[in-house]
């Protein structure tokens, strides 16, 4: 009966040549690839060295009222933007400033990359079913598989630091954009699309003119979504090197101390709700357009 | 048939974790003498394959409950003081410990029951085998620093990169001191926060597979050192105790000065109320300590075999009667062996 009481598994010893083989074989193509495979993210790398040293080397006040004026830009609100300089001031008060700039051109540099990735595979996503079910799975894998489990063969082909925690904060951030994108242009109204059919709309037209413009409140809510799950990232991509708000946390973790840690993290929380509250407004406005404009 | 599934049912009531139910089904066990023994194992190998080779023993030897938690050492010692919980710590090393830690042992709530390393451990600054080979000039730390083009940093090329690990670990907060002791930021270096151990031994392993050099804080035993040959550097200076305690290992003391990394006590730690209830047990923790050379053999077979540590302590179990015969007594001898 032993085989109902425990389950028959692998025998051992092909198990474990299972696992050294790919192993091995993992090892091998990092010797083959590694260099090559780095020199193809170099330009991300680049990217991510330039937004950095912009956002940490230029004076405080001047990114304070750069924020404050997106702030302003997006959202119309005096209420958002005082809150927004609230939470700036106490950051740099409390000593937090280098580490928030950091996080900040990190998350900014994830969001517009997730955008970029996100937008046309959401597109191709609502136009072909096929597509969609070879997709799916694929975003409910990146979105539940442990990070750590990717960061080790990420991290040895391309070491440690910004790059990995990139892709790392990337995997995860992405999937809300493209099922968003993906859920807008399904749910644009049939009849609209007729109508524009019957203009003699081409292809293009009809997606530049009539689905994405109907679409982007909820692609706005999936921007935002993606945001709060790379901010949500910030602590695991810091196991990786990457620099930021994370860092100190990981710190408090490791010693308890209480004070560093609520600090930091309410730092990254503070920097969260400026983002929500900014790209929330801002969505809200592109939907008081839109009443005006269809009403 | 019918009786073993009592037995098992029984412990399942008592509160035990299912797996573990289930495993000692078959063992003829009275878990009421030893008690549940929860045992830290630390986020390093040869930590884990102490804390499964003790567990092993104490749940077949003397009839424990035993289990294993996974922590660090700062959390893993501080939860020991104020809850009482986990029990063991089966490999603490000296300088990894906070202070509040020897304040505590003073205090008598927590105890050092042995030496689990026997050599006790080394620690230091590393470099890659191959890099002295092609260099045999470098010797001393400070050798190193000349040539920062030997140990580029991945994200400046131009600069070296010195990783001394993640948050958290004392030998990291050494190991930044040293930066600052040797100036090698003006020698060209960038300090480097790996992050975590996987980020660490990632970015060791990523170097060393493309031939690359790297440098920065490592230890010994440990299978990492057993596959990728490292050569400790050394100090170029004697042992100051006082210096040492003064400011190489205190984070952000201004100024620290070279100084030899002493090799470190490594203690099995434990609470006082697991002392004061668990009389064999006890003894069996106060006689066990093991050889770094041994430490290190199993270690890499245990990379080798890709096994957990649990696969590791049996292995060792079943190969070194010799070596733990001598920790336990006859009659546990006899219970574990037909365990195995």
């Amino acid at each position: 009966m032993s085989w109902f009481n425990e389950f028959p598994h692998m025998e051992d010893d092909s198990l474990r040549a299972l696992k050294q083989t790919i192993d091995e074989g993992f090892r091998s193509f990092t010797r083959g690839y590694g260099d090559s495979i780095e020199s193809f993210f170099a330009p991300l790398q680049k990217f991510l060295l330039l937004s950095e040293r912009l956002m940490t080397q230029t004076p405080w006040p001047i990114i304070v009222l750069m924020i404050l004026a997106i702030a302003w830009a997006a959202s119309r609100s005096m209420k958002v933007v005082l809150g927004t300089l609230f939470t700036l001031l106490a950051i740099g008060y409390l000593d937090m400033w280098d580490d928030s700039m950091r996080t900040i051109s990190m998350i900014f540099v994830c969001t517009v990359l997730s955008i970029v990735m996100g937008l046309p595979i959401g597109i191709l996503m609502a136009r072909s079913e096929r597509f969609q079910r070879v997709v799916n799975p694929i975003l409910d894998v990146m979105q539940t598989m442990p990070s750590f489990v990717y960061l080790i063969p990420v991290v040895m082909l391309l070491g440690i630091g910004r790059v990995p925690g990139l892709i790392a904060v990337v995997i995860y951030a992405i999937p809300p954009m493209i099922r968003m994108t993906n859920l807008g242009i399904r749910l644009v109204d049939k009849d609209v699309l007729e109508a524009a059919d019957a203009f003699g709309s081409s292809h293009w037209q009809k997606l530049k003119n009539v689905q994405l413009p109907l679409a982007l409140p909820t692609i706005m809510a999936g921007i935002n979504q993606t945001i709060m799950m790379a901010l949500a990232m910030v602590v695991i991509a810091s196991m990786i090197g990457v620099q930021g708000l994370g860092q100190p946390v990981l710190k408090a973790i490791a010693n308890q101390y209480f004070t560093l840690g609520i600090f930091n993290g309410l730092a990254i929380v503070g920097i969260a709700i400026i983002f929500d509250r900014v790209s929330q407004a801002y969505g809200q406005r592109l939907q008081k357009h839109r009443e005006i404009v269809h009403g | 048939m019918k009786e073993k599934t009592h037995v098992s049912v029984t412990k399942l009531f008592a509160a035990t974790p299912l797996v573990l139910g289930l495993a000692l089904g078959a063992a003829n066990v009275n878990a009421s003498e030893c008690g549940a023994v929860t045992i830290a194992s630390m986020n390093w190998a040869s930590a884990e394959l102490l804390a499964e080779v003790d567990k092993f023993i104490l749940q077949n030897g003397y009839d424990c409950d035993a289990s294993v938690v996974l922590g660090d050492t700062v959390p893993t010692l501080t939860s020991m003081a104020e809850k009482g919980k986990p029990d063991v710590a089966p490999e603490s090393w000296t300088s990894l410990r906070p202070p509040i830690t020897q304040k505590n042992i003073a205090e008598g709530k927590l105890l050092i029951a042995s030496k689990s390393l026997t050599e006790g451990g080394v620690q230091g600054i590393y470099i890659p085998k191959f890099i002295v080979d092609e260099h045999p000039e470098i010797k001393t730390i400070a050798d190193a620093l000349k040539h920062p083009e030997l140990f580029p940093d991945p994200e400046d090329p131009s600069k070296g990169a010195w990783s001394a690990g993640q948050q958290g670990w004392g030998g990291t907060v050494i190991a930044s001191q040293y930066y600052k002791a040797y100036n090698a930021e003006s020698a060209g270096f960038n300090l480097v926060d790996t992050g975590s151990a996987a980020g660490h031994d990632g970015s060791l392993i990523r170097a060393y597979e493309r031939k690359k050099g790297w440098i920065g804080y490592y230890w010994d035993p440990t299978s990492l050192l057993g596959k990728y040959e490292m050569v400790r550097l050394s100090s170029g200076t004697a042992y100051d105790e006082a210096e040492w305690n003064r400011c190489n290992k205190v984070e952000k003391c201004p100024d620290p000065k070279p100084n030899e990394w002493p090799s470190d006590e490594v203690n099995t730690i434990v609470t006082k109320s697991f002392a004061d209830r668990s009389g064999p047990a006890y003894e069996y923790l106060k006689t066990r300590s093991w050889p770094n050379a041994l430490v290190s053999q199993m270690l890499a077979w245990m990379a080798d075999n890709q096994a957990t540590g649990e696969d590791g302590a049996k292995e060792f179990l079943k190969k070194h009667p010799d070596v733990w015969g001598k920790w336990v007594s006859p009659e546990a001898s006899e219970k574990i062996k037909s365990a195995l």
